[in-house]
């Protein structure tokens, strides 16, 4: 686990008792709702740095929020990976080869 | 038809590439610019094949209407080719032309606004802007393990069970990885439509693959997180 992850598992720790003083919603100056609204454009790489490391820093840090996130990226892992390994069959491949082959052949419009 | 002559903006790394104009995929439109050379098509076009016939397959669901549409994808791509800016986004290039030749190849029995309006009415909590599936699945798998335990062809039929509008935009964003921008070009709707379908689209795809869970038991009925243990050991 590198520091950074040490250090936003700590900071969960501390600030993220719902409920604690600590625990003001405000994780990355974003409230829980946007970084709720943000969080697909967030995984998707949407963000403006700017906005991004907010949001992040919000979802990273915010014990409610955290878990959504772990939750919602763990959906997309398993989404994307499906789709994996699907090409194109050989005999597609060859018969588009063909088919500019032929085109080329064609005589000029 | 408007014509417009972009400017060739140079290529700087990690700045946005120029945009492709998706008029001109179209046969009768007048573009000028320079030729594109056989290699260059072959270099740059080719290798998005299987890209291609993803998602001819995804929208199409079925293999050899696919393959018939990558096929046709690449001829007409081939024949239009001085309409693409080589060094510009391929792939999104012959997504649209992909997506014009199924949608031209297909009767849409209903407009988008009737899907959507089906989808509302078949379960209004697809609408919610509330995290659903994670608040059922909370107790019994916080982290979305379950995910990861159902079968690819599972996940590919639930997609494939989407209505177009949604199905379009989490294959290009969910399995493609196209920027929202290019999506919206592709589709030719604004980038705030894409977003607003991947949303839906991603949580009916959820509920689907939730409920399919519990009918197999990749994810445990509910049950009551106080339950005391069976058993206390004997003193």
């Amino acid at each position: 686990m590198s520091w950074s992850e040490e250090l936003r598992k700590i900071l969960r720790r501390v600030r993220g008792k719902p409920g604690s003083p600590a625990d003001d919603g405000m994780e990355g100056g974003v409230s829980c709702e946007e970084a709720a609204e943000r969080l697909f454009e967030w995984l998707d790489g949407e963000l403006d740095p700017d906005e991004a490391a907010g949001v992040g820093e919000h979802l990273e840090t915010c014990a409610r929020c955290y878990p959504v996130l772990v939750f919602e990226r763990s959906f997309r892992e398993a989404v994307s990976r499906a789709a994996e390994g699907t090409d194109a069959p050989e005999s597609l491949r060859a018969s588009i080869l063909d088919a500019l082959e032929a085109e080329d052949e064609r005589p000029e419009e | 038809m408007e014509l417009t002559v972009a400017p060739r903006v140079p290529e700087i790394v990690g700045a946005q590439a120029p945009k492709h104009t998706p008029h001109a995929v179209y046969p009768d439109s007048i573009v000028t610019q320079a030729k594109v050379s056989r290699d260059t098509f072959e270099a740059e076009a080719l290798p998005e094949m299987d890209a291609v016939y993803r998602f001819a397959l995804r929208l199409s669901r079925d293999p050899d209407r696919a393959e018939d549409l990558t096929q046709e994808t690449f001829l007409r791509a081939y024949r239009n080719r001085d309409s693409y800016t080589p060094g510009t986004r391929a792939r999104s290039w012959l997504f649209t032309i992909c997506r014009n030749l199924f949608l031209r190849g297909q009767e849409r029995s209903r407009r988008h606004d009737e899907i959507v309006a089906d989808v509302a009415k078949k379960d209004p909590r697809h609408f919610s802007r509330e995290a659903t599936v994670f608040v059922q699945a909370r107790d019994r798998d916080p982290e979305g393990a379950f995910w990861g335990e159902i079968v690819d062809a599972r996940v590919m039929a639930a997609i494939d069970g989407l209505p177009d509008d949604f199905r379009e935009v989490v294959v290009l964003s969910d399995l493609e990885g196209l920027p929202y921008a290019e999506i919206a070009e592709v589709l030719e709707v604004p980038v705030g439509t894409v977003k607003s379908r991947l949303f839906r689209g991603r949580r009916i795809l959820q509920e689907e693959l939730y409920e399919y869970a519990m009918e197999e038991g990749i994810i445990g009925p509910s049950t009551p997180s106080d339950t005391p243990t069976a058993e206390k050991p004997s003193p």
